[in-house]
This record gives C-alpha cells, sequence and structure tokens, in this order.
C-alpha cells in the first residue's frame, strides 16, 4: 500500500487511540477476544487499509456481543 | 442535516440528548438533574437484556477459575502463549470468558451526547432560572465543573465507590495484573473526572448503580452452581475444590489442610480465644 492509501487507515488508528486512552480508560473493561477489538481493529487498519481494515473491525464489534463465544481471532 | 454534521459530528448526538432531556423536563415534569437520571435508565434498560446474558455467562465461568489458574501457572513466563492457551480453553469449554464490546460501546454515544450537551446547558434560557440545575441541593449546578462546589466532591468519592464496585461485578477475569487495573482505575481517573460537568458524574453514578443492581438481583435470582459460603474466621475451614466465593472467580490457592483433631460442633459453639501479646515487651 502508497503512503497515499495509508495515510487515512493511521488516521483512524490515530481515533482508535484517542478511544483507548479516554472512553477505553474511563469504562474499563475485558474484551472477550484476543486480541481485543481495538487492537484487532488497530491491526486490521494497518494491515488492510482503512475500508477493508475498518469493515473488518466493525464486523468484530458486532460479533463482540454477549451471544458469541469469543476466543482467539486474530487478523487474517 | 448536513450543516450540523458539517459544523461537528456529535451536533446531531447532542440535539437527540437534548430532546430526550428535554421531554423528560418539560413534558414528565422532573428537574434537570434527574432527567439525567432517568435518561441513563432508559438507557440501561434498553441494554437489560445484553448485560443480563453477560452477567449469567460471568458466573458461568467461575466454575471453570481453578482449571484457568492452573494453565496461568503453567504459562508464567509467555504471556502470549498464556492468553492463546486460555482462549483455546474458553472455546473447548463454551465459556464466555469476560465482557463484550459492544453493550459498552453502545453507551459511547450516550455519553458524547451528554457531555456536549451539559458544556452547552448553562447557556440554555430553560436553565438560566435559579436553582433549576441543582441536585439534592448539595449541587447547586449540573453544567459546572464537579469540583466549582463541595457537594462536587462528594460526589466524586459516590462515584469511585460505585465505580469499584461496578467493576467487581463487570469483571470475571482471573488475571491479577488486571483486576488491579480494573480497581486502581478510577481512582487515577478522578482527576479528569473532576474537570467534568457535575451531570456527567451523575450519569456515571447512575450507571454504575444501575451495575450493581444488575449484578445483586441476578445473583440472588440464578444460583451458581457452586454457591459462596461466606466465612469468618470463627468458621470452619472447608475443603472446597475450586474456591467458590468472591465475585471475580479468582480462587485461593491454599493446600487441603488437614482434618481438625477437634470435633467441628465443639469447635463451632467454643468462641475462639485470641492470645494478645502485653504491649509492655513491644517497642
Amino acid at each position: 500500500m502508497n503512503t497515499a492509501l495509508r495515510a487515512p487507515a493511521y488516521l483512524a488508528v490515530g481515533l482508535v487511540w484517542l478511544y483507548r486512552a479516554t472512553f477505553g480508560a474511563l469504562f474499563p473493561t475485558t474484551c472477550k477476544y484476543h486480541p481485543s477489538c481495538s487492537e484487532y481493529a488497530v491491526q486490521a487498519l494497518k494491515t488492510h487499509g482503512l475500508f477493508r481494515g475498518g469493515a473488518l473491525a466493525a464486523w468484530r464489534l458486532l460479533r463482540c456481543n454477549p451471544w458469541s463465544r469469543g476466543g482467539f481471532d486474530p487478523v487474517r | 442535516m448536513i450543516h450540523l454534521l458539517a459544523s461537528n459530528p456529535l451536533t446531531p448526538l447532542e440535539h437527540a440528548a437534548r430532546h430526550v432531556l428535554n421531554w423528560l423536563h418539560f413534558s414528565i415534569g422532573l428537574p434537570w438533574a434527574w432527567s439525567i437520571v432517568a435518561l441513563t435508565v432508559i438507557v440501561r434498560m434498553l441494554l437489560v437484556p445484553l448485560t443480563v446474558k453477560q452477567i449469567h455467562s460471568m458466573q458461568n465461568l467461575q466454575r471453570f477459575a481453578p482449571q484457568m489458574k492452573e494453565i496461568q501457572k503453567k504459562y508464567k513466563g509467555d504471556k502470549q502463549k498464556q492468553n492463546e492457551e486460555l482462549m483455546k480453553f474458553y472455546r473447548e469449554n463454551s465459556i464466555n470468558p469476560a465482557a463484550s464490546c459492544l453493550p459498552m460501546l453502545a453507551q459511547l454515544p450516550v455519553f458524547l451526547a451528554l457531555y456536549y450537551s451539559l458544556k452547552h446547558f448553562a447557556r440554555e434560557p430553560a436553565a438560566q432560572h435559579p436553582g433549576s440545575l441543582d441536585f439534592l441541593h448539595f449541587i447547586p449546578s449540573i453544567a459546572a465543573h464537579t469540583t466549582t462546589h463541595w457537594g462536587g466532591y462528594v460526589l466524586l468519592v459516590v462515584y469511585v465507590g460505585s465505580q469499584l464496585a461496578s467493576s467487581y461485578y463487570m469483571s470475571a477475569s482471573v488475571d491479577k495484573m488486571q483486576r488491579t487495573l480494573l480497581m486502581v482505575m478510577p481512582v487515577v481517573f478522578v482527576f479528569v473526572i473532576a474537570r467534568f460537568p457535575a451531570g456527567l458524574v451523575l450519569y456515571w453514578v447512575t450507571t454504575n448503580l444501575w451495575t450493581v443492581g444488575q449484578g445483586l438481583i441476578t445473583r440472588r435470582l440464578m444460583p451458581k452452581a457452586q454457591p459462596p459460603e461466606k466465612r469468618t474466621s470463627r468458621s470452619p475451614r472447608q475443603d472446597d475444590g475450586d474456591g467458590g466465593g468472591g465475585g471475580n472467580g479468582a480462587s485461593p490457592d491454599t493446600p487441603p489442610e488437614k482434618p481438625p483433631a477437634q470435633p467441628q460442633a465443639a469447635r463451632q459453639q467454643a468462641p475462639r480465644k485470641v492470645r494478645r501479646k502485653k504491649k509492655a515487651g513491644r517497642r
């Protein structure tokens, strides 16, 4: 991926970090998946870019509900 | 709508929160502070199906605490491997190891909406009436910073207590570091929260108390597989395999004791004598 395409993805990574430092820290919780949803989002954005990475992160968030089993689920 | 989005992406959220708060204040007749409490209760009621399921799975998790501790011991040096093995164990036993992010994240828009709405609250003509923003006569304005009045400090103390209690009910992790972090966080963040409007802290306290109440009710309605027994210093120790007690599934790793020489009934009846050293001998 070239730098121009990476820039928006890194901006989104920054937003995830902002979330982690603010709301994530204020409402501490443990994620049922490994890596955790925010870590997964960072990895997905870095590996697949804004759109595909963002979609993967959103899909993971939807899966991280009380009815799912959780577990080891790395970015592929 | 588009110009609202362009000015601030969170403006529609703020408007939605104001709309609900206005309805609670003007139509239902609640004071502003109680409208925030009511709004929080409404949000938490909507999230009940999600959180109840979560609490049930945490209770289920407590049954597996000894095996999980065993895995943790086995891979003490390799954190990554330890996590992977734990996750595998969860999957094999069809259990949910921890909280899900979705219910927690569902509260994010409400939190942000309230934050922005309270930030601009004092400017509203409806809030200009003296005493209209007061809460229980000890917080003069829910739109002002928490630390502007002594009542705010009381609210902060209540917040820390409620946050600790809610963490206790919502955390099923056996990881000592994670548990410690969850317990230390509210104390650290109290300095950040002190800069927030008192109404936001009120929202926080309400949502935490709801979590605690929900945890207590669910525990009472659904008995655990191994109900915890309250132990006092006088009650006899029992050799239960997985500890049973505690809200977070952690069981103490104490070896089973030898059977007592004294009959149990006699031990229970006779109060234990505690010998104290004389203070004079101490330095």
